[in-house]
């Protein structure tokens, strides 16, 4: 069996019972439509990011994680690079962040992505809901946009 | 004067907890207690949706163990429709229970409970949690993470998502299994058994340097309840329960589902929202018990796999009769791993489980029902009274951590009695005490409905009830 090449994932994450939260799966969505016929662009959308996570991190070329922001303000779209680290204070069992799913990869399976990047987008409620607000709805397109530029750039 | 140390980082707990621990005016401990905090509602508010909502609504309990939650409420809901599901259905029912119980366990053992087994009790509480383990010993971190994803990933296979699938349903579950799934998870079998057999070497390993915790950790007589076969063999999904006592004599047996509030009843204490269920003929609290991997292997004969009868072979050598010290829970959780894959390889073996015909159909035919199951953590049961129209009048849950509930309290005393001195907690005491209730992987959002952060706090009280030291994890 041929393994195929994941040279980007996509790594959301987001409830979308909880308003703005769900910003992330909604992208997810957006991008598993969008790059359904190329098998070297992999979408996983996740309540939490989980530890198991690290090993479809370690085994792709690129990944660009997607989640809500609620320090930027609302509809503020970003694109950061991310490193690895380990942040212990408040480390949870059910969740971690990005830098830290980056540091389990590294350590667990001594591989790190070429290119990794966190695209967030400011939450302007996190009420309970399947709503966006309104700041969210208007910055959607342009995460979208940044969100497909920054793909294409990583994959050509 | 009240004094409060924060620890980060948070609890290794599911849910909210506080543990508080009463001194005498001698600065020893008298009484201590474990309470949870939050109040889950689900009784109240599912009363009035039509009953064949129940599973998927009840599963929203919990997002460890919804898997559970949906067979005891599909089957509290057959037993409303009186239909027998199919045995194709019953046998991927089955295997999807078992494949939650193998990511659970796999969260419990590694996740939360081997930072202290592997780092130690004493360990620094920075680096002791599974980033921690992941550097001291990247081989079982790896082992661990892959095992709970072995059981996630046969969830999302046979139920499209790895929390709170929506296949099983009353009557049975709504596809069946392609043959490209059957075989996507026996491929995944063999790496399954090759990390089951490191943890349990490693614990095997481990387990003697903790002698001193093993005597003090939940460690006395008590009954035990589980489902098992009519072959004494273990079972999560189906069979009848069994309650044995103290020195391992049946107590009752064959208690189905419908018979379960005739011989369980609830008590309450005001210190917490989750109740203490007991037997009825023993009254409450004699005739209290545990439940769980720990109950489940000193009840049962046998695995009824090969390997993990093996392990059971050794596990029932610990003691003469039961074993009783909660430390066990431990051990025991990973030779139910090890029979989950196990069976999960032998269900897929049956030459009916591509079978088309997964579900029966039929409406309200009884105006009440029950249906149990083994979750993880140990038997849960759900018990509906419907109208005519199949709207819920009035539902009940008896979820596994308030089967332990007396134990847990009574393990805390115990672990406080040795580790807490002179009004003050000492080195490690705090940790030690936590890890008597993590022995027993107590699902707080199960047994009430956890919202938010997870922290657990553990206070001191003086004879006047003053707090005398308190720690927030």
């Amino acid at each position: 069996m041929t393994q195929t090449t994941i040279r980007c994932l996509i790594l959301a994450c987001g409830n979308t019972l909880r308003g703005d939260d769900g910003v992330g799966p909604w992208l997810a969505e957006w991008a598993e439509e969008k790059y359904r016929g190329d098998p070297t662009v992999r979408v996983i959308s996740r309540q939490q990011w989980t530890p198991d996570l690290a090993e479809d991190i370690a085994g792709a070329e690129s990944v660009l994680f997607i989640d809500c922001s609620i320090e930027s303000a609302p509809g503020y779209v970003s694109l950061i690079s991310i490193e690895p680290s380990v942040q212990t204070q408040g480390l949870a069992t059910h969740h971690q962040g990005a830098p830290e799913l980056l540091a389990l990869a590294r350590d667990l399976y001594d591989s790190l992505p070429v290119k990794t990047a966190l695209l967030s987008i400011g939450a302007g409620s996190t009420e309970l809901g399947e709503q966006f607000s309104e700041p969210v709805l208007d910055a959607i397109p342009h995460a979208c946009g940044l969100l497909e530029s920054t793909i294409f750039e990583w994959t050509r | 004067m009240t004094q409060t140390i924060t620890i980060d980082p948070v609890t290794r707990l599911e849910g909210h907890g506080k543990i508080t621990i009463q001194l005498d005016s001698q600065g020893q401990v008298e009484d201590a207690h474990f309470h949870v905090t939050q109040v889950r509602g689900f009784e109240r508010f599912s009363q009035g949706r039509p009953y064949y909502e129940m599973p998927s609504l009840m599963a929203r309990i919990c997002g460890i163990c919804p898997v559970s939650h949906l067979i005891a409420s599909a089957k509290a809901c057959e037993a409303i429709m009186s239909v027998r599901i199919p045995h194709t259905a019953a046998q991927l029912r089955r295997m999807l229970n078992l494949a939650q119980m193998v990511q659970s366990h796999a969260l419990s053992f590694f996740y939360l409970a081997s930072p202290d087994l592997l780092l130690g009790m004493e360990s620094d509480p920075v680096a002791r949690n599974i980033f921690g383990v992941v550097a001291a010993k990247p081989q079982l971190g790896r082992a661990g993470i892959a095992l709970r994803r072995f059981g996630q990933h046969i969830i999302e296979l046979l139920g499209k998502k790895r929390i709170h699938p929506g296949w099983v349903v009353p009557g049975g579950v709504t596809e069946p299994l392609e043959p490209a799934k059957r075989d996507e998870i026996l491929a995944m079998i063999p790496e399954a058994y090759a990390n089951i057999g490191l943890a349990l070497a490693a614990y095997k390993q481990i387990a003697d340097s903790f002698k001193p915790e093993i005597e003090v950790f939940a460690n006395f007589p008590s009954n035990y309840l589980s489902l098992i076969n009519e072959d004494e063999s273990i079972e999560f999904t189906d069979g009848a329960l069994r309650l044995i006592g103290p020195q391992g004599g049946v107590i009752e047996d064959g208690i189905n589902a419908a018979r379960y509030t005739e011989v369980i009843g609830e008590a309450v204490e005001n210190y917490s929202f989750t109740k203490f269920a007991y037997y009825k003929p023993l009254g409450y609290p004699s005739g209290s018990y545990r439940v769980g991997p720990l109950a489940r292997l000193n009840i049962v004969e046998s695995m009824g796999t090969p390997l993990a009868d093996q392990e059971l072979v050794q596990f029932k050598q610990l003691a003469k009769g039961p074993v009783e010290s909660s430390f066990h829970y431990h051990h025991a959780r990973l030779i139910e791993v090890l029979h989950g894959i196990e069976k999960i390889e032998q269900i897929l073996t049956d030459p009916l489980i591509l079978d088309k015909h997964v579900r029966a159909i039929a409406g309200v035919n009884r105006l009440e029902g029950a249906g149990q199951a083994e979750a993880p953590r140990g038997t849960l049961n759900h018990h509906y009274k419907v109208d005519e129209n199949g709207l819920i009048t009035w539902a009940n849950l008896v979820i596994a951590t308030g089967q332990n509930n007396n134990a847990m309290n009574k393990g805390v005393l115990q672990a406080a009695k040795e580790y807490v001195n002179d009004g003050k907690f000492t080195p490690g005491a705090l940790n030690r005490v936590e890890a008597v209730i993590r022995t027993f992987d107590p699902c707080l959002s199960c047994s009430t409905h956890a919202f938010g952060q997870m922290p657990l706090v553990l206070t001191l009280l003086s004879p006047d009830g003053e707090i005398v030291d308190q720690v927030i994890r």
